[in-house]
């Protein structure tokens, strides 16, 4: 749990956020305050959010406060990070079998600026999938469940 | 065996000079300058019979060309800077003894074809002929160019005429001025009428001299068909020259009571103005960003949800938005049929139970 990152509580407020964030990259951090790998991912995103203020934009999210999202993201491990720009959804390759959304904790801080960075590039240039600069050893690895409907 | 340089390859070659000038190479090259040559040497012939003579003019008459037998740059024409003989320069040089010299060594030494030898060539008596003919061109010309300078001072003298004629009609009315003047001035004026190049130039620098005066008497004299609209008194209010304030700065009468709103601000508010500059920024941004059509501002309802590719599926990303909706869909189906399977079970058995007994 950060003291410096806004959090968001309800759908309409993570709506509003997603459109009013504009030409930067929105930042969205689904998880509990109360996990230990949620606080180190905390503590990451608020060291660095100062220095990528005119890049990205970032929030903190319950996923028991709007399960509709939590259920429209596909959040199955905690934390998963989705980013966002101008409204679109940016995917990125890992190396993991997820790309719709960061799950875990980085590693450093550099390796978080350097995701944010690249997606900004990418973003500026229409890209919507951009391949993730984070060493694949540095990425957490997790199995992606498939739940049959 | 030394090395020796042949001029019309550009080569230096170690073997020889005779073995060298059998070759190939050697031959092919010699005939290209050969034709080259020859070529000039054709344009000047055609002269011999018919000397061209022209005007002399510097950008084209001075051009030299190399003579490949005696090894020098020669001049193509002859001239004294008033006329040209074209190709007079070249089938000069090409008479000399020197050049006749040159040339057979040229082309013993080069094994070339020796019919093409006297193409380069031009005999005494063929010289001799081209001089004839050349004085008699050269005095056709002059009478020419005489004949066509006569025709252009006539010209001159024509315009020269017309425009003091022209002159004559503006002196005429004032001429009894002129006279009072002073006597000095009309004889100038008897002599316009005299058509000779020396005198009209004289009575030109008079008449450029008495323009001043002549140029007042016509505008006074058309001043007669103007409207007077009476005597400006402007002691009250000053005009232009006392330095008074132009009516267009003054208070406007009719403007009294609305002077105060003509007073607001003009120009943009600052809610404007900040909002341009955002757009000037944006502007500034690449146009095929991601989602640069995006309208920020748009009102969504509840059921709004972002575009978003889900997990597990490859394609349009409103595929995924569609499938979470039915998704969602799907569920409170499911919910309700829970609720109404515990509510409504008491009433389906019965229902079950008779159809099962006609069987």
């Amino acid at each position: 749990m950060s003291f410096f990152l806004p959090k968001l509580t309800t759908k309409k407020d993570i709506d509003e956020v997603i459109k009013a964030v504009a030409e930067k990259v929105l930042v969205l951090r689904f998880g509990r305050d109360d996990d230990s790998v949620c606080l180190q991912l905390d503590e990451i995103l608020s060291k660095t959010a100062h220095d990528l203020s005119n890049m990205a934009s970032i929030y903190i999210v319950d996923v028991d406060k709007a399960p509709i999202y939590t259920r429209y993201f596909d959040i199955s491990y905690i934390p998963s990070t989705v980013f966002f720009f101008n409204g679109q959804h940016m995917k990125v390759d890992y190396g993991s079998p997820d790309h719709t959304k960061f799950v875990g904790s980085f590693k450093t801080k550099q390796d978080f600026i350097d995701l944010i960075e690249v997606i900004y590039r990418g973003a500026m240039r229409g890209k919507m999938i951009v391949q993730s600069p984070i060493d694949p050893q540095n990425i957490p690895k997790y199995d992606l469940l498939y739940h049959g409907i | 065996m030394g090395a020796y340089y042949c001029a019309i390859c550009n080569q230096t070659t170690f073997c020889g000079k005779k073995k060298h000038i059998f070759g190939k190479n050697h031959q092919s090259r010699l005939r290209v300058v050969l034709l080259k040559f020859t070529e000039k040497v054709k344009e000047a012939r055609r002269t011999l019979k018919r000397p061209q003579v022209e005007k002399f003019d510097c950008t084209q008459h001075k051009q030299k060309f190399w003579c490949y037998c005696c090894g020098l740059e020669v001049e193509r024409d002859v001239t004294d800077d008033n006329m040209t003989v074209m190709y007079g320069g070249l089938l000069e040089h090409m008479a000399t003894r020197e050049h006749r010299n040159s040339t057979y060594k040229f082309w013993w030494d080069n094994k070339a074809d020796p019919k093409l030898r006297d193409r380069v060539l031009i005999t005494e008596e063929e010289t001799e002929r081209f001089k004839a003919e050349v004085a008699k061109v050269l005095e056709s010309f002059v009478e020419k160019e005489d004949e066509y300078i006569k025709q252009q001072a006539d010209v001159i003298r024509a315009q020269e005429k017309h425009r003091q004629e022209v002159f004559q009609c503006l002196l005429e009315p004032n001429e009894e001025r002129e006279l009072s003047n002073g006597p000095s001035s009309t004889d100038p004026s008897v002599e316009v009428s005299v058509s000779s190049q020396f005198q009209s130039q004289v009575s030109e620098q008079q008449v450029g001299s008495r323009f001043d005066p002549i140029i007042e008497a016509p505008w006074t004299l058309a001043g007669r068909s103007l409207t007077f609209i009476g005597y400006q008194d402007s002691s009250s209010s000053g005009n232009v020259h006392t330095g008074a304030v132009p009516p267009w700065l003054q208070e406007d009468p009719l403007e009294g009571p609305s002077g105060a709103a003509a007073q607001a601000e003009i120009g943009p508010s600052l809610q404007e103005f900040l909002k341009q500059k955002e757009q000037e920024k944006l502007r500034k941004l690449p146009p095929n960003r991601v989602g640069a059509n995006f309208d920020h501002s748009s009102h969504t309802d509840a059921n709004w949800l972002p575009s978003f590719g889900r997990v597990w599926n490859s394609g349009r990303r409103w595929q995924s938005r569609h499938q979470f909706r039915q998704e969602e869909g799907q569920k409170n189906k499911q919910k309700r049929k829970r609720e109404h399977a515990t509510s409504g079970s008491k009433t389906t058995k019965p229902a079950k139970q008779a159809p099962s007994s006609d069987i």
